[in-house]
Protein backbone atom coordinates (compact mmCIF):
# COMPACT_ATOMS: atom_id res chain seq x y z
CA UNK A 1 0.00 0.00 0.00
CA UNK A 2 2.81 2.36 0.98
CA UNK A 3 4.74 1.43 -2.17
CA UNK A 4 1.75 2.21 -4.38
CA UNK A 5 1.28 5.57 -2.67
CA UNK A 6 5.01 6.24 -2.81
CA UNK A 7 5.18 5.65 -6.56
CA UNK A 8 2.06 7.77 -7.08
CA UNK A 9 3.59 10.58 -5.02
CA UNK A 10 6.85 10.32 -6.97
CA UNK A 11 5.08 10.48 -10.29
CA UNK A 12 2.99 13.48 -9.22
CA UNK A 13 5.95 15.39 -7.76
CA UNK A 14 8.05 14.75 -10.89
CA UNK A 15 5.19 15.99 -13.08
CA UNK A 16 4.83 19.20 -11.06
CA UNK A 17 8.59 19.84 -11.04
CA UNK A 18 8.64 19.31 -14.81
CA UNK A 19 5.81 21.88 -15.12
CA UNK A 20 3.55 19.40 -16.92
CA UNK A 21 0.14 20.92 -17.74
CA UNK A 22 -2.49 20.17 -15.09
CA UNK A 23 -0.05 18.47 -12.70
CA UNK A 24 -0.12 21.11 -9.98
CA UNK A 25 -3.90 21.43 -10.20
CA UNK A 26 -4.10 17.66 -9.67
CA UNK A 27 -1.82 17.90 -6.64
CA UNK A 28 -3.99 20.65 -5.13
CA UNK A 29 -7.20 18.72 -5.79
CA UNK A 30 -5.83 15.58 -4.15
CA UNK A 31 -4.68 17.33 -0.98
CA UNK A 32 -6.97 20.34 -0.54
CA UNK A 33 -9.38 18.39 1.71
CA UNK A 34 -6.65 17.55 4.22
CA UNK A 35 -5.33 21.12 4.26
CA UNK A 36 -8.82 22.52 4.67
CA UNK A 37 -9.57 20.22 7.61
CA UNK A 38 -6.31 21.10 9.36
CA UNK A 39 -6.50 24.84 8.79
CA UNK A 40 -10.22 25.31 9.44
CA UNK A 41 -10.02 23.32 12.67
CA UNK A 42 -7.01 25.36 13.77
CA UNK A 43 -8.19 28.89 12.91
CA UNK A 44 -12.01 28.36 12.83
CA UNK A 45 -12.68 31.43 10.66
CA UNK A 46 -13.59 30.19 7.12
CA UNK A 47 -12.34 33.37 5.40
CA UNK A 48 -8.93 33.14 7.09
CA UNK A 49 -8.85 29.40 6.44
CA UNK A 50 -9.41 29.89 2.68
CA UNK A 51 -6.60 32.41 2.49
CA UNK A 52 -4.23 30.21 4.51
CA UNK A 53 -5.11 27.22 2.33
CA UNK A 54 -4.07 29.20 -0.72
CA UNK A 55 -0.84 30.28 1.03
CA UNK A 56 -0.19 26.62 1.84
CA UNK A 57 -0.31 25.53 -1.78
CA UNK A 58 1.75 28.49 -2.96
CA UNK A 59 4.37 27.47 -0.39
CA UNK A 60 4.11 23.83 -1.52
CA UNK A 61 4.73 24.90 -5.12
CA UNK A 62 7.70 27.02 -4.09
CA UNK A 63 9.33 24.34 -1.92
CA UNK A 64 8.35 21.10 -3.67
CA UNK A 65 11.92 20.64 -4.97
CA UNK A 66 12.96 20.24 -1.30
CA UNK A 67 10.60 17.25 -0.78
CA UNK A 68 12.81 14.17 -0.32
CA UNK A 69 10.15 11.38 -0.27
CA UNK A 70 11.08 10.58 3.35
CA UNK A 71 7.40 10.66 4.34
CA UNK A 72 4.17 10.44 2.32
CA UNK A 73 3.43 13.54 0.23
CA UNK A 74 0.16 13.85 2.17
CA UNK A 75 2.07 14.18 5.46
CA UNK A 76 4.54 16.66 3.97
CA UNK A 77 1.75 18.89 2.61
CA UNK A 78 -0.22 18.49 5.85
CA UNK A 79 2.86 19.64 7.74
CA UNK A 80 3.07 22.79 5.59
CA UNK A 81 -0.64 23.51 6.25
CA UNK A 82 -0.24 22.89 9.98
CA UNK A 83 2.82 25.15 10.21
CA UNK A 84 1.07 27.97 8.35
CA UNK A 85 -2.01 27.72 10.59
CA UNK A 86 0.19 27.56 13.69
CA UNK A 87 2.05 30.75 12.68
CA UNK A 88 -1.27 32.47 12.05
CA UNK A 89 -2.45 31.62 15.58
CA UNK A 90 0.89 32.61 17.12
CA UNK A 91 0.74 35.92 15.27
CA UNK A 92 -2.70 36.54 16.78
CA UNK A 93 -1.53 35.30 20.20
CA UNK A 94 -4.16 32.55 20.28
CA UNK A 95 -3.02 29.61 22.45
CA UNK A 96 -3.29 26.25 20.71
CA UNK A 97 -3.49 24.14 23.87
CA UNK A 98 -5.31 24.50 27.15
CA UNK A 99 -2.52 25.15 29.64
CA UNK A 100 -4.71 25.58 32.69
CA UNK A 101 -6.29 22.09 32.55
CA UNK A 102 -9.90 21.35 31.77
CA UNK A 103 -11.27 22.60 35.07
CA UNK A 104 -13.89 19.87 34.89
CA UNK A 105 -14.47 16.82 37.01
CA UNK A 106 -13.17 13.69 35.27
CA UNK A 107 -16.07 11.63 33.90
CA UNK A 108 -13.91 8.50 34.13
CA UNK A 109 -15.94 7.00 36.94
CA UNK A 110 -19.21 8.79 36.19
CA UNK A 111 -20.91 6.82 33.49
CA UNK A 112 -24.63 7.46 33.41
CA UNK A 113 -26.86 4.54 32.38
CA UNK A 114 -29.53 4.21 29.76
CA UNK A 115 -27.94 6.18 26.93
CA UNK A 116 -29.88 5.62 23.71
CA UNK A 117 -27.48 6.18 20.79
CA UNK A 118 -30.07 6.44 18.02
CA UNK A 119 -32.32 8.73 20.06
CA UNK A 120 -29.32 10.95 20.91
CA UNK A 121 -28.37 11.17 17.22
CA UNK A 122 -31.88 12.19 16.32
CA UNK A 123 -32.03 14.71 19.16
CA UNK A 124 -31.23 18.09 17.66
CA UNK A 125 -30.27 19.60 20.98
CA UNK A 126 -27.77 16.86 21.89
CA UNK A 127 -26.25 17.19 18.41
CA UNK A 128 -25.89 20.96 18.74
CA UNK A 129 -24.53 20.63 22.26
CA UNK A 130 -21.85 18.19 21.11
CA UNK A 131 -20.82 20.45 18.21
CA UNK A 132 -20.51 23.34 20.65
CA UNK A 133 -18.36 21.24 22.96
CA UNK A 134 -16.08 20.32 20.02
CA UNK A 135 -15.85 24.00 18.99
CA UNK A 136 -14.84 24.92 22.55
CA UNK A 137 -11.84 22.58 22.53
CA UNK A 138 -8.42 24.24 22.06
CA UNK A 139 -7.30 24.46 18.37
CA UNK A 140 -4.75 21.65 18.64
CA UNK A 141 -7.20 19.16 20.18
CA UNK A 142 -9.89 20.02 17.58
CA UNK A 143 -7.37 19.44 14.81
CA UNK A 144 -6.08 16.16 16.23
CA UNK A 145 -9.62 14.79 16.57
CA UNK A 146 -10.46 15.80 13.00
CA UNK A 147 -7.32 14.16 11.62
CA UNK A 148 -8.01 11.00 13.63
CA UNK A 149 -11.72 10.65 12.87
CA UNK A 150 -12.48 12.50 9.64
CA UNK A 151 -9.18 11.96 7.81
CA UNK A 152 -8.72 8.54 9.44
CA UNK A 153 -5.02 9.33 9.92
CA UNK A 154 -3.07 7.07 12.28
CA UNK A 155 -1.22 8.50 15.30
CA UNK A 156 2.21 8.17 13.58
CA UNK A 157 0.81 9.97 10.50
CA UNK A 158 -0.50 12.76 12.73
CA UNK A 159 2.92 12.89 14.38
CA UNK A 160 4.53 13.53 10.98
CA UNK A 161 2.06 16.33 10.25
CA UNK A 162 2.25 18.09 13.61
CA UNK A 163 5.77 17.20 14.71
CA UNK A 164 4.39 16.05 18.09
CA UNK A 165 5.40 12.79 19.77
CA UNK A 166 3.04 9.79 19.48
CA UNK A 167 2.52 9.75 23.25
CA UNK A 168 1.57 13.45 23.28
CA UNK A 169 -0.98 12.94 20.53
CA UNK A 170 -2.45 9.92 22.32
CA UNK A 171 -2.74 11.93 25.51
CA UNK A 172 -4.48 14.85 23.72
CA UNK A 173 -6.93 12.48 21.99
CA UNK A 174 -7.66 10.70 25.25
CA UNK A 175 -8.35 13.89 27.21
CA UNK A 176 -10.44 15.47 24.44
CA UNK A 177 -12.64 12.40 24.10
CA UNK A 178 -13.03 12.16 27.84
CA UNK A 179 -14.04 15.82 27.99
CA UNK A 180 -16.54 15.41 25.16
CA UNK A 181 -17.97 12.29 26.77
CA UNK A 182 -18.40 14.39 29.89
CA UNK A 183 -20.43 16.84 27.82
CA UNK A 184 -22.79 13.98 26.95
CA UNK A 185 -23.41 12.93 30.54
CA UNK A 186 -26.76 14.00 32.01
CA UNK A 187 -26.50 17.78 32.61
CA UNK A 188 -27.67 17.42 36.19
CA UNK A 189 -24.81 15.03 36.98
CA UNK A 190 -21.40 15.82 38.50
CA UNK A 191 -19.52 15.50 35.24
CA UNK A 192 -21.84 17.58 33.05
CA UNK B 1 10.83 5.19 0.65
CA UNK B 2 8.19 5.96 3.27
CA UNK B 3 9.61 6.28 6.76
CA UNK B 4 8.47 3.85 9.44
CA UNK B 5 10.38 5.34 12.33
CA UNK B 6 8.99 5.65 15.83
CA UNK B 7 5.57 4.14 15.09
CA UNK B 8 5.36 2.79 18.65
CA UNK B 9 2.49 4.26 20.70
CA UNK B 10 3.27 4.14 24.42
CA UNK B 11 0.70 2.91 26.98
CA UNK B 12 -0.53 5.12 29.80
CA UNK B 13 1.16 4.56 33.17
CA UNK B 14 -2.27 4.61 34.82
CA UNK B 15 -4.16 1.35 34.14
CA UNK B 16 -7.55 3.10 34.45
CA UNK B 17 -6.57 5.57 31.73
CA UNK B 18 -5.35 2.78 29.47
CA UNK B 19 -8.66 0.90 29.91
CA UNK B 20 -10.61 4.06 29.08
CA UNK B 21 -8.37 4.64 26.04
CA UNK B 22 -9.07 1.12 24.80
CA UNK B 23 -12.81 1.70 25.27
CA UNK B 24 -12.52 4.90 23.18
CA UNK B 25 -10.64 3.05 20.45
CA UNK B 26 -13.07 0.12 20.42
CA UNK B 27 -16.07 2.44 20.11
CA UNK B 28 -14.40 4.34 17.26
CA UNK B 29 -13.74 1.08 15.38
CA UNK B 30 -17.27 -0.19 15.99
CA UNK B 31 -18.73 3.06 14.68
CA UNK B 32 -16.39 3.04 11.67
CA UNK B 33 -17.54 -0.49 10.84
CA UNK B 34 -21.16 0.50 11.58
CA UNK B 35 -21.67 -2.47 13.91
CA UNK B 36 -24.97 -2.88 15.74
CA UNK B 37 -24.90 -0.76 18.95
CA UNK B 38 -27.36 -3.09 20.70
CA UNK B 39 -24.65 -4.87 22.73
CA UNK B 40 -22.73 -1.67 23.63
CA UNK B 41 -22.72 -0.27 27.16
CA UNK B 42 -23.63 3.36 27.95
CA UNK B 43 -19.99 4.54 27.83
CA UNK B 44 -19.40 2.93 24.44
CA UNK B 45 -22.59 4.46 23.05
CA UNK B 46 -21.47 7.93 24.08
CA UNK B 47 -18.10 7.43 22.41
CA UNK B 48 -19.88 6.13 19.30
CA UNK B 49 -22.06 9.24 19.16
CA UNK B 50 -18.88 11.30 19.47
CA UNK B 51 -17.27 9.31 16.63
CA UNK B 52 -20.34 9.78 14.44
CA UNK B 53 -20.31 13.53 15.03
CA UNK B 54 -16.57 13.89 14.42
CA UNK B 55 -16.85 11.99 11.13
CA UNK B 56 -19.43 14.43 9.75
CA UNK B 57 -18.13 16.74 6.99
CA UNK B 58 -17.23 20.24 8.19
CA UNK B 59 -19.96 22.84 7.60
CA UNK B 60 -17.80 25.12 5.42
CA UNK B 61 -15.91 24.08 2.31
CA UNK B 62 -13.40 25.42 -0.18
CA UNK B 63 -14.79 26.81 -3.48
CA UNK B 64 -15.38 24.11 -6.09
CA UNK B 65 -12.76 25.63 -8.42
CA UNK B 66 -10.15 26.17 -5.68
CA UNK B 67 -7.52 23.91 -7.31
CA UNK B 68 -7.92 25.64 -10.68
CA UNK B 69 -7.64 29.08 -9.08
CA UNK B 70 -4.43 28.22 -7.21
CA UNK B 71 -2.90 26.56 -10.29
CA UNK B 72 -3.72 29.64 -12.37
CA UNK B 73 -2.14 31.91 -9.77
CA UNK B 74 1.02 29.81 -9.77
CA UNK B 75 1.14 29.73 -13.57
CA UNK B 76 0.93 33.53 -13.68
CA UNK B 77 4.12 33.80 -11.60
CA UNK B 78 6.38 30.86 -12.52
CA UNK B 79 9.19 31.65 -10.10
CA UNK B 80 9.77 28.39 -8.27
CA UNK B 81 13.56 28.39 -8.22
CA UNK B 82 14.79 31.73 -9.54
CA UNK B 83 13.35 34.44 -7.32
CA UNK B 84 13.38 38.11 -8.37
CA UNK B 85 15.72 38.81 -5.44
CA UNK B 86 18.10 36.09 -6.66
CA UNK B 87 18.11 37.52 -10.19
CA UNK B 88 18.95 41.00 -8.85
CA UNK B 89 21.80 39.59 -6.77
CA UNK B 90 23.26 37.78 -9.81
CA UNK B 91 23.13 40.95 -11.91
CA UNK B 92 24.78 42.96 -9.13
CA UNK B 93 27.51 40.34 -8.72
CA UNK B 94 28.18 40.35 -12.46
CA UNK B 95 28.41 44.15 -12.54
CA UNK B 96 30.80 44.23 -9.58
CA UNK B 97 32.97 41.49 -11.10
CA UNK B 98 33.14 43.40 -14.40
CA UNK B 99 34.13 46.64 -12.62
CA UNK B 100 36.84 44.76 -10.70
CA UNK B 101 38.32 43.21 -13.86
CA UNK B 102 38.28 46.61 -15.60
CA UNK B 103 40.03 48.30 -12.66
CA UNK B 104 42.65 45.52 -12.51
CA UNK B 105 43.31 45.95 -16.26
CA UNK B 106 43.78 49.72 -15.94
CA UNK B 107 46.14 49.37 -12.95
CA UNK B 108 48.16 46.70 -14.79
CA UNK B 109 48.54 48.93 -17.86
CA UNK B 110 49.73 51.86 -15.70
CA UNK B 111 52.06 50.04 -13.27
CA UNK B 112 52.70 46.68 -15.03
CA UNK B 113 56.14 47.60 -16.45
CA UNK B 114 57.40 48.73 -13.00
CA UNK B 115 56.20 45.45 -11.38
CA UNK B 116 57.64 43.13 -14.02
CA UNK B 117 61.17 44.55 -13.83
CA UNK B 118 62.10 43.11 -10.35
CA UNK B 119 60.53 39.73 -11.24
CA UNK B 120 62.55 39.57 -14.44
CA UNK B 121 65.76 40.10 -12.48
CA UNK B 122 64.87 37.26 -10.06
CA UNK B 123 64.27 34.68 -12.83
CA UNK B 124 67.30 32.53 -13.79
CA UNK B 125 68.50 32.91 -17.36
CA UNK B 126 66.82 29.99 -19.21
CA UNK B 127 67.69 29.08 -22.75
CA UNK B 128 65.01 30.14 -25.25
CA UNK B 129 63.77 26.53 -25.86
CA UNK B 130 63.23 25.84 -22.08
CA UNK B 131 61.30 29.06 -21.70
CA UNK B 132 59.03 28.01 -24.56
CA UNK B 133 58.24 24.64 -22.92
CA UNK B 134 57.54 26.33 -19.58
CA UNK B 135 55.11 28.72 -21.26
CA UNK B 136 53.39 25.79 -22.99
CA UNK B 137 53.04 23.93 -19.67
CA UNK B 138 51.58 27.04 -18.00
CA UNK B 139 49.13 27.43 -20.89
CA UNK B 140 47.99 23.80 -20.54
CA UNK B 141 47.43 24.20 -16.80
CA UNK B 142 45.49 27.43 -17.31
CA UNK B 143 43.34 25.85 -20.04
CA UNK B 144 42.50 22.81 -17.81
CA UNK B 145 41.56 25.08 -14.93
CA UNK B 146 39.32 27.22 -17.14
CA UNK B 147 37.60 24.18 -18.69
CA UNK B 148 36.96 22.78 -15.21
CA UNK B 149 35.20 26.00 -14.27
CA UNK B 150 33.14 26.24 -17.48
CA UNK B 151 31.66 22.75 -17.21
CA UNK B 152 27.93 22.84 -16.33
CA UNK B 153 27.27 22.55 -12.58
CA UNK B 154 25.38 19.41 -11.35
CA UNK B 155 21.59 19.79 -10.73
CA UNK B 156 20.91 20.96 -7.22
CA UNK B 157 17.15 20.51 -7.29
CA UNK B 158 15.68 17.48 -5.51
CA UNK B 159 15.74 14.30 -7.50
CA UNK B 160 13.85 11.24 -6.30
CA UNK B 161 16.26 9.20 -4.19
Amino acid sequence: MDDIRSSHDRELVDAVLADRPGAFERLVREHQGLCWHIILRMVRNPEDARELCQDTFLRVHQCLHQYRHESALKSWIGRVAYTIALRHLEHRRIPIVDNGGDGEASPLENVGDGFDLEAACADEETHRHLHEAIAQLPPLQRTLLTLYYLEEATIPEIARITGLANGTIKSHLFRSRLRLRGALEPRTGVAA
Amino acid sequence: MIQHIDDHIPSFDDATHEREWLAQERAMQRERLQLDPAGDDARSRRYRLLARTLREPLPDALPADFARQVAARVAAAPTRQVTPGGRFESALLLALGGALVLAAGIVTVIYGRTWLQPFGELLPAFPASTLGWLLALGGCLAASWLLGHWQPAPRTTATPS
